[in-house]
């Protein structure tokens, strides 16, 4: 039960730093903000080797599902480019 | 239960302020920070909603009264034959189904030497001789091995990654190994356990429970019986030594 409770933090404290710091940076896009987050979350979940079949099959959904909004967070910064040109 | 359950309710506070807080700071308030924070608190939510399925649906108490049952029987049996040589974990290529530990009911002071798959019962003999005889019973070790995805080979380095993967991963009664093997002696190193040992009779011939699941992966992994030869615990961290016999 350790591990999850540990993985949650990681994540946790990984996003929650990233947050502070590009708002110190003055980043003000939800979209940067947004695939950051989701490039985050992907690493530390790969990074705990150790989960079990059942854990990391529920993991690789919310992983697809957080990369699905990413594509669509690209394909919208895709589009809004060829509209400039 | 109680774990399952705060998993769940934190996820879905998480998930009602997320998106409280996102609508909240995107369409009234206009705050490109505040947005982040709510994308982040339903991130985390989605994590911990999807985690609640992973876990176990029994409490440890009844996982701990189960063990500890289990234990008391077998020390009963121990403690009643008089038994006082060490157990030997033989794997499942030796026991017919899963890893277990063979009790040699009398020694001479060599390892009984096992070269066939010992029959499926409680009393059972491996040689001719009148002497030959012994107990094969079932160890956690045994339930423990059936948890691996995927079989070890005989490396010290595969050995570590299965007994991590099973210690702290699957049963999370460990923070992580260290395995070495010389000479046919292995020798492991768990850090940080979780689980109390007692010294009883019981305890001396079969081992204690993170012994008893080494030796079982150890044997499976080698595909050879095993002994317990040592085991201390010292400094947060439990040494535990195996001699691979044969």
């Amino acid at each position: 039960m350790k591990i999850y409770n540990r993985y949650f933090v990681t994540v946790a404290i990984v996003l929650l730093s990233t947050t502070v710091i590009l708002i110190a940076a003055g980043q003000t896009s939800l979209d940067i903000f947004y695939s950051i987050f989701v490039i985050e979350a992907l690493i530390v979940t790969e990074l705990f080797v150790y989960f079990n079949k059942k854990s990391r099959r529920v993991l690789n959904i919310v992983g697809v599902m957080l990369f699905g909004g990413f594509g669509i967070v690209l394909c919208i910064q895709v589009l809004k480019a060829l509209l400039i040109f | 239960m109680l774990r399952r359950n705060s998993y769940t309710w934190t996820g879905l506070g998480l998930l009602v302020a997320g998106i409280v807080i996102f609508c909240a700071a995107f369409f009234i308030f206009h705050q490109a920070w505040l947005s982040a924070l709510g994308i982040c608190m339903l991130i985390m939510s989605f994590i911990l909603l999807a985690l609640r399925k992973a876990i176990p649906n029994i409490p440890p108490e009844v996982c701990s009264l189960l063990l500890e049952t289990g234990v008391d029987n077998m020390a009963t049996l121990i403690e009643e034959l008089g038994i006082n040589t060490k157990a030997i974990y033989i794997p499942s290529s030796l026991s017919n189904t899963f890893p277990r530990a063979f009790i040699p009911l009398h020694s001479n002071g060599s390892n009984p030497r096992i070269t066939r798959a010992l029959p499926q019962r409680l009393i059972v003999r491996y040689g001719v001789g009148p002497e030959d005889i012994g107990l094969l019973i079932s160890t956690i070790g045994s339930a423990a091995t059936g948890m691996l995805e995927v079989k070890p080979g005989a490396t010290s380095n595969e050995l570590e990654s299965a007994l991590t993967s099973l210690f702290t991963g699957r049963l999370g009664i460990a923070d992580g190994t260290r395995v070495t093997y010389q000479n046919n002696h292995i020798e492991i190193e768990i850090n940080k356990p979780r689980l109390e040992t007692s010294s009883d009779l019981s305890h001396q011939c079969l081992g204690g429970p993170l012994a008893t699941i080494a030796a079982s992966v150890a044997a499976e992994s080698w595909d050879k019986p095993m002994k317990i030869t040592q085991e201390e615990q010292r400094k947060g961290k439990y040494y535990i030594e195996l001699e691979v016999i044969g």
